[in-house]
């Protein structure tokens, strides 16, 4: 999705976001992560203003008071956590594990494949079709894709053929190189 | 933690979040992906000069994983090369360049313009300038801070005391402009 995406031209504006619109994205956050319940004041306090930046292909980002992105969503779709902010919270997302041969094919922006994620070195947790996972690696800490499960965990083991997670967002995209926002 | 455990939901007890990741100053990734980046060796400068104690990690960890490379070679190959292609990092000559324009018959304003290469925000240097200077100061361009009233020659020492990354010779009187 942010494979051409630019911090300059894809822009098209920045709003401010009234606080029951807020109250509203907090209230989905909460019910869509319910991991994320005891932190979300963290991430968005209630006292601060919100932002929403949007951008090209109908994309919104939402911004906090100092700039720094947080979550991301297409059209009316679920919101997504910046790779920025996994990293920081890395629990609230159900994990799948690839190996090592696929790093650095995710990392130039490919879907993740059912083999990459069914070979010895990789790992799955249960998800349904649709659900939004975090890409871990294999001998690695931290998350370096966020995708969308095109086939169920259980089907991917199944087919184990063609694209098992759709690639959303992952490191040194458009979104990761995108600098916060005054 | 065991690789099983390490994919569980969920905060993990005795952690504290958000938890501080460090990413490296040259490919902008935490620093376990460096290795996948075309340019790894200047990350490794980079890695070396900025955070020795992490670079004395990776080095141990390089001996220790000598039996790897065996593994490397067995491991199939995908189709495909998968190579990452480089972020075009603006490498034009980072320097910036002052100079002077009339305005009207005896007053003038001061131009500045490359500060953005350097990473400087130019809304915040624009303001910085304005209070300074106790004047009128403003971005009028992509890359231009045009501020009111001659000052270039305190520009010289200003702008090094402020940011200590440009150096006094990076920056270029170019006289006076004609409009």
């Amino acid at each position: 999705m942010f494979k051409k995406f630019d911090e300059k031209e894809s822009i098209s504006g920045i709003l401010q976001l009234k606080s029951s619109v807020q109250k509203g994205i907090r209230n989905k956050l909460i019910e869509q992560y319910p991991h994320l319940e005891g932190y979300i004041d963290n991430i968005l306090p209630k006292k601060d203003a919100i932002r929403i930046v949007k951008c090209h292909d109908h994309v919104e980002i939402v911004v906090n008071s100092t700039g720094n992105l947080l979550f991301f969503r297409q059209r009316e779709g679920p919101w997504m956590p910046t790779l920025k902010l996994l990293h920081k919270y890395p629990f609230f997302l159900p994990m799948e594990q690839v190996d090592k041969g696929a790093i650095k094919f995710v990392l130039s922006g490919a879907n993740i494949m059912c083999p990459g994620l069914t070979s010895p070195g990789a790992r799955m947790t249960e998800a349904p079709k649709g659900a939004i996972v975090a890409i871990m690696a294999e001998g690695k800490q931290h998350a370096l894709a966020i995708g969308l499960t095109s086939l169920s965990t259980e089907e991917i083991a199944k087919v184990n053929k063609g694209v098992g997670i759709e690639n959303v967002h992952y490191l040194n995209d458009g979104l990761w190189q995108m600098k916060p926002v005054k | 933690m065991t690789e099983e455990e390490k994919l569980v939901m969920g905060p993990k007890p005795g952690v504290n979040y958000p938890l501080e990741v460090i990413y490296c100053g040259n490919c902008s990734m935490p620093l376990e992906y460096c290795e996948y980046y075309p340019e790894y060796e200047k990350c490794k400068a980079w890695l070396e000069k900025n955070l020795p104690s992490e670079f004395e990690k990776l080095k141990v960890n390089d001996t220790t994983s000598e039996g790897a490379g065996d593994e490397e070679k067995k491991r199939q190959k995908r189709g495909g090369k998968g190579i990452m292609k480089t972020k075009k990092k603006e490498e034009g000559p980072k320097q910036v360049c002052i100079s002077r324009a009339p305005r009207g018959k005896k007053k003038s304003v001061t131009v500045v313009t490359g500060l953005s290469s350097f990473g400087i925000d130019l809304k915040v240097a624009a303001k910085f300038f304005g209070q300074k200077f106790a004047c009128g100061s403003s971005v009028t361009g992509d890359d231009e801070i045009v501020i009111q009233g001659d000052v270039k020659d305190d520009l010289f020492d200003i702008i090094p005391e402020k940011w200590p990354e440009i150096d006094d010779d990076l920056i270029e009187d170019l006289g006076d402009q004609k409009r």
